[in-house]
This record gives structure tokens, C-alpha cells and sequence, in this order.
């Protein structure tokens, strides 16, 4: 490699590195828990869904109770599933019935009216259509804001939603998604001119490790080496980090020369959506509305899958359609999405596409970016080391940040450029390091109040974040923040366990004798955290000492 | 990089061309940044570019 193309990789390296590592920051580390968000929202509610027994009578007590408070005739209603089927995102459409349409409408009051508006933020318009949460295990339904918890925030956070609220839009995606998409770009551009930096020296700089020396060869060493081994790791998450928040870079242009501008025909060939084209006939449903032998149907058809959607077109309509979207369970295919849709008059099949046999190209490359950045392919010990490699991904970052500052900090630098470098190496440190401490508070805080919903986890998050942050801002001390958060953190992260076992009871070892897992391993977490953060703080403590 | 999908399609099915731009696109991007910070004028790097992507769009364009 000559001089040149090596400085041209370092520079371009160090500036898109410096440029988004705080956000990388947040990215990596609330990414890393949201492998877990489905076992932090059981352990949060303290209901375990690995006990839960599946039965597809539940949907149709749900609709007909449902029906006691709404005149479901005509509707879509769309059920995302999640959490293995125990809970579901359901929303509903207005009547497809112009007639009933109207006649729902004007039942509507004024207030439920504003009430809604105030509720989706202007979204929507004018209909009777609904979107909220319901939960089959304990069977109760809430609205977004109220069901909301630590797993979806954490979740959230990893691609910068939170940020959606600011009014800024360019037109491909809300200003959050939009920053983190281009902060996995710029990540991913990042690793590949870092690795084309190290390349002469792979090898041989891997089994390096001189700790002992001074400051810039421990975060120059801790930098290449957890880089290296990180690498295919980081290099998969900044690729299908990229396709999955700002795929509508893709998708605009490619429907646009392609498929004519039709987003919806691009999706349905692609394979990503059934086709749902199923009008209304303004004839009512003669037989009995029901849906639970359709999703048996679906399930005896291919009993290795999982419900991904299920959608009911023009409810008690003779029109009425179920589609089904299931997805193949690890265990049997790694790739994979089926479709079965039904008519509910003459119970026809109209669509069927099976979940595991009928792969097409485009279910495998879907399937290795969902399941590899989900890392929902292999158990709790993938997802752990999925959570290990994830927090290398912090400390890089770090020893990054750490690095840029030790190498500008030279006499020959002006001391106006020095200055500078330090507040910034200071600033980002700081929002950076105490996340460990802020993520353990919120953790514990969900655990003590009795009332839990998006505004109260906002609102103990950003504010002991942005506390803190200006607390060790105010510092002025990068080794201070660096020690005291590890320290903070790691005290902390053994409480989290604790305060679940204070509260409800359910202490780790019970939960683990019961076969409730997912309750288990949160606290599990914690507590490994705790652990691992309290040894790493007493070994680097001597070592501090003797490098000072 | 469209318009090296776009010429794709002419030979795959362009369901799977779209769907395997989903990572080859944003490689390729990133590849295709570097290598103008690599180059030792701009402006050649400019001239390059657009001529690969107006061919690469020919087969695309006389098809129209």
C-alpha cells in the first residue's frame, strides 16, 4: 500500500469515524438489548410468555367481544403479531360498507373525536379506524402509550425514533430514521476504509497487545484488536442496518423505474405482502363468522411456523377473505415467509405459498438480513453472544473516540484546536458512558412504580441521561467518567435483579426452576453485567495507577 | 449504482435484482465513495461515473 492511499484511508477513517461515533454509540448499545426486548417486556410485566399455550379460540372471543363495542361489519382488521404470538399490534379499518361508513361516523361524538386526534397526532383523518395493543396471555387491550416498555423504548432508541419528533422531513424518511440510516452508512463506509487501513498489518497487529506502554498504544491496540475480531459482526449490522431503516432510498427509485411508481406491485412481487385486493360485495356473510379453523388450517398445514400477520378482509362480508403470513420457526428453515388466504364463504383456498418449502430467492436474502441483524436464529446464547459482540461494538467506539484525542494532544497543536478536541472527546464520553448507569436507573425505576407507560420511561431515561451527562460534562475529567460510570453502572446493574426479586417476588433462581426464561435471562443479564463491569473496574484500577 | 442494478435486470429477474440491492446497492455505494476519495482529480472521477452510469442505463433507456 503506498503513503498515499494509506493516508487517504486513515483520514477519511478517523473523520466519518469521529463524526457519527456518538450516535453509533447509542445505536450499538441500545441495539444490543433490543435482542432481548421481547424477554425485558415479559420480565417488565412480569408475565411470562414461554408458559402461555397457544389457542386460536382466542381471536374469535376477541372479535366478538370486540364487536360489543364496535359494528365490525366490513372492516380490515389487521393483527401483527408479536412476542411469539402472545401479544398483538391489531388495527382496524373504517367499513368498507359506504352505507355503514357513514352511519358509524355519525355516531361518533365530538369528543371521542378529539380525543383521537390528540391520540395518532393528526394521522389518519377523518374515519372511526383504530390501532392498539392486545395481549392473549392476560387478555387486555391499551393503547400504545400506555402499553409501552422498556423493550420497545430500548428498541426504539437503537434506530434514533425519538428523534422523529423533530419537524424536519426530506421526504424519504422521518429525520430519526433518516439520521440513523446515514450514521449505519457512514459506519459501514467507516469499516471498510478501517479495514483497508489495518490490512497490511492484519496479522501481525492482531497479537498485539501493549498495555503496559502508554495511553495511545492501549486504546490503539484495544481499537484494532476488538475491531478485528468484531468485524464480520459490525460489518453485517452496518449492511442490513442500512437496508432495514432506509430501504425507501431502494424502494423510491427501483419502483419508479421498474415497476411504473406502483410501491404496492414491487412489494407483492418481491414477496413481502399477499395480495389484498378483495373488493367489498355488499352481500352478507351466510355462515359463521369465524377464524380460528383457518389459523388450525394453517398451522396443520405446516405446524414449523409462526403467525407473522394475520389480516380479515371485509369482516362478515361473503367477501370475506382471511390472509395469513406466517414465517418458518428457526428450527426447520432458516428462510422462508408462506401465505395462505381464504375464503370464508366456501372455505376455498386462494392464495397459498408454504413457509417451508416454497423459498424463493428473494424469502432467503430477506431472511439473512432479518434473522442475522435479529440474531433470532439460534436461542438465548446466540442472542447472548449476539449481546457480547455488541458491546465490543461500544468499546471500539470508545478506544476510537479516546484514540482521536490522544493523537491530537501534542505540543506542536495550537492550544485553540486542542481545547477543542478535549470538549469534544469530553462531550461525547460523557453522553456515551453513562448509558450503562441511566439504562440500569430506568430498569429499576419500571421495576418500583406502580404505573408504567411511554411518558414515565421517557421521562426517567432522558432526564437522568441528560443529568448525567452534563453532571460529567461539567467534570471536565474523561478518566473520572470513565471509572465512576463503570463503577455507578455496575452497582446498579446487580440492584436491577434485586428490585425484581423485591418487588414481585419472582427471584432469578425461581424463575429459572420454572422454565420462565425469559424472565430469567433479563436478570441474568444484569447481573453478568454487574459482574463482569465490577472485575473489569478493580483490574483496571492498579493498572491506571501504574500508567499515571 | 441504480443504474448498474437497472442494467442487471435485463439479464435476472428483476424481483431478485431488487431484492440483492438491498446489500450489493449500499456496498457498492460505500465502495464507490471511496474510490473518489482515492482519485487524484475530481473532475476524472466525475467523468467516470457519469459515463459508466449512462451506459449502464443504455439497455435500459432503448428499451423504453
Amino acid at each position: 500500500m503506498n503513503n498515499r492511499n494509506y493516508n487517504i484511508y486513515f483520514n477519511t477513517h478517523t473523520i466519518s469515524g469521529i463524526i457519527i461515533c456518538a450516535l453509533l454509540y447509542v445505536i450499538f448499545f441500545a441495539g444490543s438489548f433490543a435482542f432481548f426486548r421481547n424477554e425485558i417486556a415479559a420480565w417488565q410485566n412480569n408475565a411470562s410468555y414461554k408458559t402461555y399455550q397457544e389457542n386460536h379460540e382466542n381471536f374469535d372471543k376477541f372479535l366478538d367481544s370486540l364487536k360489543g363495542e364496535t359494528n365490525l361489519h366490513g372492516r380490515d382488521i389487521n393483527f401483527y403479531m408479536h412476542r411469539e404470538g402472545t401479544s398483538a399490534y391489531i388495527g382496524y379499518t373504517a367499513s368498507n360498507d359506504t352505507i355503514l361508513n357513514k352511519e358509524n361516523l355519525s355516531k361518533i361524538t365530538p369528543e371521542q373525536k378529539a380525543e383521537k386526534k390528540k391520540g395518532r397526532r393528526g394521522r389518519g383523518g377523518d374515519d372511526d379506524s383504530k390501532n392498539f395493543m392486545y395481549n392473549f396471555a392476560n387478555k387486555t387491550a391499551g393503547d400504545y402509550t400506555t402499553n409501552y416498555d422498556m423493550g420497545e423504548f430500548l428498541f426504539r432508541l437503537h434506530f434514533l425514533a425519538q428523534l422523529n419528533q423533530v419537524p424536519i422531513n426530506i421526504g424519504i424518511a422521518p429525520f430519526g430514521y433518516l439520521i440513523a440510516g446515514l450514521t449505519a452508512f457512514i459506519f459501514l463506509f467507516a469499516l471498510i476504509t478501517g479495514l483497508l487501513l489495518h490490512w497490511d498489518k492484519l496479522v501481525s497487529n492482531f497479537f498485539v497487545f501493549r498495555p503496559f506502554s502508554k495511553w495511545k498504544t492501549v486504546w490503539t491496540d484495544m481499537h484494532t484488536a476488538l475491531g478485528v475480531i468484531g468485524f464480520p459482526f459490525q460489518f453485517i449490522f452496518a449492511v442490513t442496518g442500512t437496508f432495514l431503516i432506509v430501504n425507501a432510498v431502494l424502494v423510491l427509485p427501483f419502483s419508479k423505474l421498474l415497476y411504473d411508481g406502483d410501491q404496492q406491485k414491487m412489494y407483492q412481487d418481491i414477496g413481502v405482502t399477499a395480495h389484498d385486493n378483495y373488493p367489498y360485495s355488499y352481500k352478507p356473510l351466510t355462515v359463521d363468522v369465524k377464524i380460528a379453523p383457518f389459523l388450525e388450517l394453517a398451522k396443520k398445514k405446516w405446524p414449523e411456523s409462526e403467525f407473522k400477520r394475520i389480516v380479515v378482509k371485509n369482516y362478515a362480508d361473503s367477501n370475506m377473505h382471511v390472509i395469513m403470513e406466517l414465517e418458518p420457526h428457526f428450527n426447520s428453515s432458516f428462510a422462508g415467509s408462506g401465505i395462505l388466504t381464504v375464503k370464508v364463504a366456501d372455505n376455498k383456498i386462494v392464495e397459498e405459498k408454504s413457509p417451508l418449502t416454497d423459498t424463493s430467492y428473494g424469502d432467503y436474502v430477506r431472511s439473512v438480513i432479518y434473522r442475522l441483524h435479529y440474531g433470532d436464529y439460534g436461542g438465548y446464547s446466540l442472542k447472548m453472544v449476539y449481546f457480547i459482540l455488541g458491546v465490543m461494538g461500544c468499546l471500539v467506539i470508545i478506544s476510537g473516540i479516546l484514540i482521536w484525542l490522544v493523537a491530537r494532544d501534542k505540543n506542536n497543536v495550537i492550544p485553540r484546536k486542542r481545547k477543542f478536541n478535549f470538549w469534544a472527546a469530553n462531550i461525547f464520553t460523557a453522553i456515551c458512558l453513562t448509558m450503562l448507569p441511566v439504562t440500569a436507573i430506568a430498569f429499576i425505576a419500571i421495576k418500583i412504580s406502580p404505573k408504567v407507560d411511554q411518558d414515565f420511561i421517557y421521562r426517567v431515561y432522558f432526564y437522568t441521561w441528560l443529568v448525567l451527562s452534563l453532571y460529567y460534562i461539567a467534570r471536565r475529567s474523561i478518566r473520572r467518567t470513565n471509572r465512576e460510570t463503570l463503577l455507578v453502572g455496575s452497582i446498579l446493574a446487580f440492584i436491577v435483579p434485586l428490585a425484581n426479586g423485591l418487588v414481585t417476588h419472582n427471584w432469578l433462581w425461581k424463575t429459572f426452576v420454572n422454565g420462565q426464561r425469559d424472565l430469567f435471562i433479563v436478570d441474568f443479564l444484569w447481573l453478568m453485567i454487574g459482574i463482569i463491569g465490577l472485575l473489569a473496574f478493580y483490574k483496571t484500577k492498579k493498572f491506571f495507577q501504574k500508567i499515571q | 449504482m441504480l443504474s448498474f442494478h437497472v442494467l442487471l435486470t435485463t439479464f435476472f429477474e428483476k424481483k431478485d435484482v431488487v431484492m440483492t440491492a438491498g446489500f450489493t446497492g449500499y456496498l457498492l455505494w460505500a465502495v464507490l465513495m471511496l474510490l473518489a476519495f482515492l482519485s487524484k482529480s475530481g473532475w476524472k472521477i466525475w467523468g467516470v461515473y457519469i459515463l459508466l452510469a449512462t451506459v449502464f442505463s443504455l439497455p435500459y433507456l432503448l428499451k423504453m
